[in-house]
């Protein structure tokens, strides 16, 4: 991406003032949330600020927890590391519990088709290397999935109307362990451009934007 | 163009508008419909400039130069910059020695990520109750649940007032534990010249963007006082892979503020005084207590009600509390509740499911409690009867809003008929019997 359009994005959400993620009035997390859900086809997205977050939103939001086992994807040694942290135990067998996928500069124009080789119940959508600093998200179709997986990031399902109230109507939805896994509207806004631009972008052949 | 640039300026306050008839029951509101928004965090052009010269820097620079700054600023020895308050206190907890299973004392009352990140350190939180004068954890509560497991203590500097360092300090030297600091209240608050977050073994704070000290959206820094509990949380980052980092744009938000927070803390507490004056001469409403020594932060301003002095000793604090939230509410002051039970009676300390399967909760069943309110006197007091002014006062307003607030209270102080008039129309209930909100 070119860096006047970052500071143009910079610039712009700074000039409305928003800048907190539990702000009502914010419009940049919604907006990625709409972005992500209609390039990958999925109906329901979780932004959360890192890709160890996505992960455990995807785990949390099947319920996976502690002493649970699961089929899990390839995991380089970090990622690996932080399910064995969560107490999630690596089961054999052909389908994993989630698809992990990075997006770059690189292959931001090719996210849609990434997403949808996706067939797991939860894609953790790792956007880290755009640049902005930690951020994922986390892709369902299922509504409980989601549910559960925004109770895991402090505030996530909380209406800020009504102050956050954890009057809950099913059990099964209570939270556990929270951890604040809340995403910047500073980094989404950015990360939303990015996207934005690399699908709408063909690549110049010779000259043309430089990264 | 998109903008939080307020529309019109606030009216010089008026005594006459003091004697007008309640906003709740038609008269004029002190502070006008359109002109109640509080800005926060203040964004300035020194802020975007900064945010887009650190653009061209390298990321991990932008990051690093930030927690470097700021930890020279604290006085602490380490800082590791995070993604969110409740991950610097994770890491400081870590750091600090916290292991699975260990018990960690921290008080009753404060934001719930107090408690959650305890969780995540997989201790089991032992919940105290609180002093009744600063709302902070009571050294005596604390004392008294310490116990063969426990590893630490972990106060919080709740509103931004420090909590009592030199005596939980001294429960912790007598049992051999350590002392991590909750500052995410408490930047630049001090007692004497020692800032909070350097006054622990560990300390962490959040930095999101509604704090005193606010970072361009979510962030948080963990501060250690020594090398081996600094080498203990970095070698849990790489041990468990979690992902913990601040993004450069938070960070970048943070170098232009941290130059103007002595400015904004000098507004907070000029306001925080002139407010204090005019409560002090309303009977009703009594300004927050501050010992000798300490600097408070007002992230928060919790102000006391006192219905006898007002002749209205006969009802229910937390009645008279429910009617004047109404009464303020109406007059442009929103002086509300913040939290309105004990965290232990949040959900996810009710039902324990931590992680899964109720770890870390079942390494250590003996510490864990169910707890109603009542197990909790002071904190329930205090909730009862007390109003919060949150965001209308953590922002550097202009003086002739917080001399509109003051007016605020003193409307509302002379009208206890009208706060009679509402506790028998209304159908209050206490804090707790409503369902538990986060803020
Ligand atoms: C006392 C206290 N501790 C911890 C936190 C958690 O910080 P964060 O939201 O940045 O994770 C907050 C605020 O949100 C807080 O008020």
């Amino acid at each position: 991406m070119e860096r006047f359009d970052t500071a143009l994005v910079l610039t712009r959400v700074l000039t409305s003032g928003v800048v907190m993620s539990i702000e009502k009035n914010d419009k940049e997390l919604p907006a990625l949330e709409r972005l992500l859900t209609k390039r990958s086809g999925r109906s329901r997205a979780v932004l959360v600020n890192s890709r160890t977050a996505a992960i455990h939103a995807a785990l949390c939001g099947q319920g996976i927890g502690h002493g649970d086992t699961a089929v899990l994807p390839d995991l380089d040694p970090a990622a690996a590391s932080f399910v064995d942290w969560l107490g999630v135990r690596a089961a054999g067998g052909p389908a994993p519990a989630f698809d992990l996928l990075s997006v770059t500069p690189d292959d931001a124009g090719a996210f849609a088709e990434a997403a949808g080789r996706s067939t797991a119940p939860a894609l953790a959508v790792d956007l880290t290397g755009l640049g902005f600093g930690p951020a994922a998200a986390m892709l369902t179709d299922d509504e409980r999935v989601w549910a559960r997986a925004e109770r895991l990031k402090i505030f996530g399902a909380f209406d800020l109307r009504t102050m956050w109230t954890q009057e809950e109507s099913e059990p099964g939805l209570v939270p556990g362990v929270q951890f604040n896994y809340r995403l910047s509207p500073l980094v989404a806004a950015c990360v939303r451009m990015a996207l934005t631009q690399a699908a709408t972008r063909t690549p110049a052949v010779t000259g043309g934007t430089q990264r | 163009m998109i903008t939080d640039f307020p529309s019109a300026p606030l009216p010089l306050p008026d005594e006459r508008d003091v004697d007008a008839e309640l906003a709740e029951f038609g008269g004029p509101a002190v502070i006008p419909a359109a002109q109640r928004r509080t800005v926060f965090p203040v964004i300035t052009k020194e802020d975007v400039f900064t945010m887009l010269l650190a653009q061209r820097s390298d990321p991990d620079k932008v990051v690093a130069d930030f927690a470097g700054e700021y930890r020279e600023y604290i006085g602490a020895r380490h800082a590791l910059p995070t993604a969110s308050g409740t991950s610097s206190l994770h890491l400081a907890l870590v750091g600090a020695g916290v292991r699975p299973g260990d018990e960690v004392i921290v008080p009753a009352f404060t934001f719930i990520a107090t408690a959650q990140a305890v969780v995540a350190a997989k201790a089991v939180p032992v919940f105290v109750d609180i002093d009744p004068r600063t709302y902070c954890m009571s050294p005596e509560a604390a004392a008294a649940a310490v116990t063969e497991r426990t590893r630490a203590i972990m106060p919080v500097h709740v509103h931004g007032l420090p909590a009592d360092v030199a005596a939980l300090r001294r429960v912790c030297e007598r049992h051999g534990l350590a002392l991590v600091e909750d500052a995410s209240h408490a930047h630049s608050a001090r007692i004497g010249d020692q800032v909070c977050g350097s006054l622990g073994d560990a300390a962490g704070q959040s930095l999101m963007a509604d704090k005193n000290f606010p970072l361009g959206g979510e962030g948080g820094i963990a501060f250690f006082a020594s090398d081996e509990a600094y080498a203990r949380a970095t070698e849990f980052l790489e041990r468990t892979g979690i992902d913990y980092r601040m993004s450069w744009v938070a960070a970048a938000f943070g170098a232009s503020q941290l130059r103007r927070l002595p400015y904004y803390d000098a507004v907070r507490a000029r306001n925080a005084e002139v407010l204090a004056a005019a409560l002090g001469e309303t009977g009703l409403f009594s300004a927050p207590y501050l010992p000798e020594g300490h600097v408070h932060a007002y992230n928060m301003y919790r102000i006391g009600l006192h219905p006898a002095e007002a002749g209205l000793g006969d009802l229910p604090v937390w009645a008279v509390k429910e009617a004047v939230h109404e009464l303020l509410t109406a007059e442009g002051v929103p002086a509300r509740e913040w939290q309105n039970t004990p965290i232990p009676c949040h959900l996810p300390f009710r039902h324990r499911d931590g992680f899964g399967n109720g770890y870390p909760f079942t390494l250590n069943p003996a510490a864990v409690r169910d707890h109603e309110p009542a197990d909790f006197p002071n904190v329930v007091a205090m909730l009862e009867s007390t109003v919060v002014l949150c965001r209308e006062l953590r922002s550097p307003v202009e003086y002739e809003r917080v001399r509109r607030y003051a007016d605020a209270f003193r409307k509302v102080a002379a009208r206890p008929d009208a706060i009679r008039k509402l506790v028998a129309e209304r159908e209050y209930r206490r804090p707790y019997e409503k369902a538990a909100r986060l803020g």
